[in-house]
């Protein structure tokens, strides 16, 4: 893929990023990510909005037409396709793990966790090591036809780690790279390569 | 990387000036591969055969579909155009399209209670709120709001009325909204996620009828929250949307 159309499927991604998050996703250099940001926005392909970009409604368009160019091999790879397959199984029970993670019944009835439980917050951990096991197969597999699919797994990983070292906010805080942050990222990645639809 | 067609190699030159240009290019170049790809012909015989029989008048009104959802409207040279398709065109000076509300046929419809409160819809709640909320609904289903929004700010007080469960359109200006509802997915979904995460009240898979932009509305987000077992045991447990006409009284 060429590097503009790399940048703007980091981009759309994302969605609203700044250049360095947008580079450390797609392995371009940021100067270059940038400077074809500012390009993108002189010829109406982007917007510039409170330090970050987002591509306009028809570049986003432009950018789908021709996935079905760029990801032709990789949705013909059985390895890839397969892969892909077990990522949107294990996809099911992550998003059932955030949702136990930010709700707790209480009395009988769900509320919003405020982590003064650790028995359930630890349960929870447990279990959301576990997709990630899971998920390590699954972006190894990926990895294979596609490497830049590495930067999910260090993403994930760092994400974990710091969650399991006692900072609670890195697994589904949306103001940074939590766990849950990265894991949608790597969804719509993958979406938009495969060209399916999102299902819930 | 690509699976080279000789369309593809006609185009890896310059991008095209416009991005109209670029994405309806883009897309008719899309729908060539894909019809190429299914049809098992050669390029020889899909080219001078084959794409007058796979290639359809309706193939191309997808596309300008595709082109108008996004939020693109055609800018035109007489008027003839835009009166007789106002939804594919930039509208004339003064004449803005009010946006059609979602009319979910199952929506409950109610009277105006003695508050002045008339039920317009359900959802299911993604987390149980302390209070209800109340705000004014503007419907956010084209990009092009999105980007005004991202730009300029959502209005203070503003309910969003979407129904994009995955979050895609509104990720990036979710944090600004006084409320969501949202005309598909589950309390499981992405946007439910991201809703409980930012503590706005949420109702997804909400059931809408009878709803205009502008309209002030409060959401009963201190209902019960919808649990997946409810989900896997067919459990009716829903939040009501209410309309606010001119008297009510706001209480939550």
């Amino acid at each position: 893929m060429n590097d503009r159309d790399l940048v703007f499927h980091g981009l759309a991604v994302k969605r609203h990023a700044a250049p360095p998050a947008v580079a450390s996703l797609v392995g371009i250099d940021a100067a270059r990510v940038k400077s074809l940001l500012v390009e993108a926005v002189a010829g109406g392909r982007a917007i510039e909005a409170k330090g970050g970009y987002a591509l306009t409604p028809l570049a986003r368009l432009a950018l789908e037409g021709r996935y079905s160019f760029h990801f032709a091999p990789l949705r013909k790879n059985e390895g890839f396709v397969a892969a892909y397959e077990s990522f949107e199984r294990i996809n099911r029970t992550l998003k059932q793990v955030i949702t136990d993670w930010q709700t707790i019944e209480v009395a009988g009835e769900r509320v919003a966790n405020v982590h003064t439980d650790p028995t359930h917050d630890e349960a929870v951990m447990d279990r959301l090591a576990g997709v990630h096991e899971q998920v390590e197969t699954v972006l190894q597999a990926l990895a294979g036809p596609l490497p830049r699919m590495r930067i999910y797994q260090q993403k994930l990983l760092a994400a974990l780690e710091a969650a399991e070292d006692g900072d609670r906010e890195w697994v589904s805080d949306v103001r940074r790279e939590s766990y849950h942050t990265v894991w949608f990222e790597l969804h719509e990645d993958l979406l938009r390569i495969m060209g399916r639809a999102r299902e819930e | 990387m690509g699976e080279s067609l000789p369309l593809d190699r006609i185009n890896t030159g310059a991008v095209p000036a416009t991005p109209l240009v670029e994405a309806t290019l883009s897309l008719v170049q899309d729908l060539v591969r894909n019809r190429y790809r299914e049809s098992g012909l050669s390029w020889a015989e899909f080219r001078y055969a084959g794409s007058d029989r796979l290639l359809r008048k309706e193939d191309f009104a997808a596309i300008e579909r595709r082109i108008l959802d996004a939020g693109h409207r055609f800018a035109w040279s007489a008027v003839i155009s835009v009166d007789e398709r106002p939804e594919a065109y930039v509208p004339r000076a003064g004449d803005e399209q009010a946006e059609a509300g979602f009319a979910h046929p199952e929506a409950p419809q109610g009277e105006v209670e003695a508050d002045g409160r008339a039920v317009r819809g359900v959802g299911d709640n993604v987390v149980r709120q302390q209070t209800n909320a109340v705000g004014i609904a503007r419907y956010i289903r084209s990009n092009e709001r999105v980007l005004t929004y991202l730009s300029e700010g959502v209005p203070r007080g503003t309910i969003a009325v979407i129904d994009d469960s995955g979050g895609t359109l509104t990720a990036p200006i979710i944090e600004q909204f006084a409320g969501v509802i949202c005309a598909g997915g589950t309390i499981r979904s992405h946007l439910g996620i991201l809703t409980r995460e930012y503590n706005i009240p949420c109702l997804m898979n909400a059931k809408v009828a009878g709803i205009k932009d502008g309209d002030r509305l409060m959401i009963e987000c201190s209902a019960a929250a919808k649990t997946t077992e409810d989900y896997q045991q067919g459990v009716e447990r829903v939040a009501r949307i209410w309309l606010l006409t001119g008297d009510a009284e706001v209480r939550s």
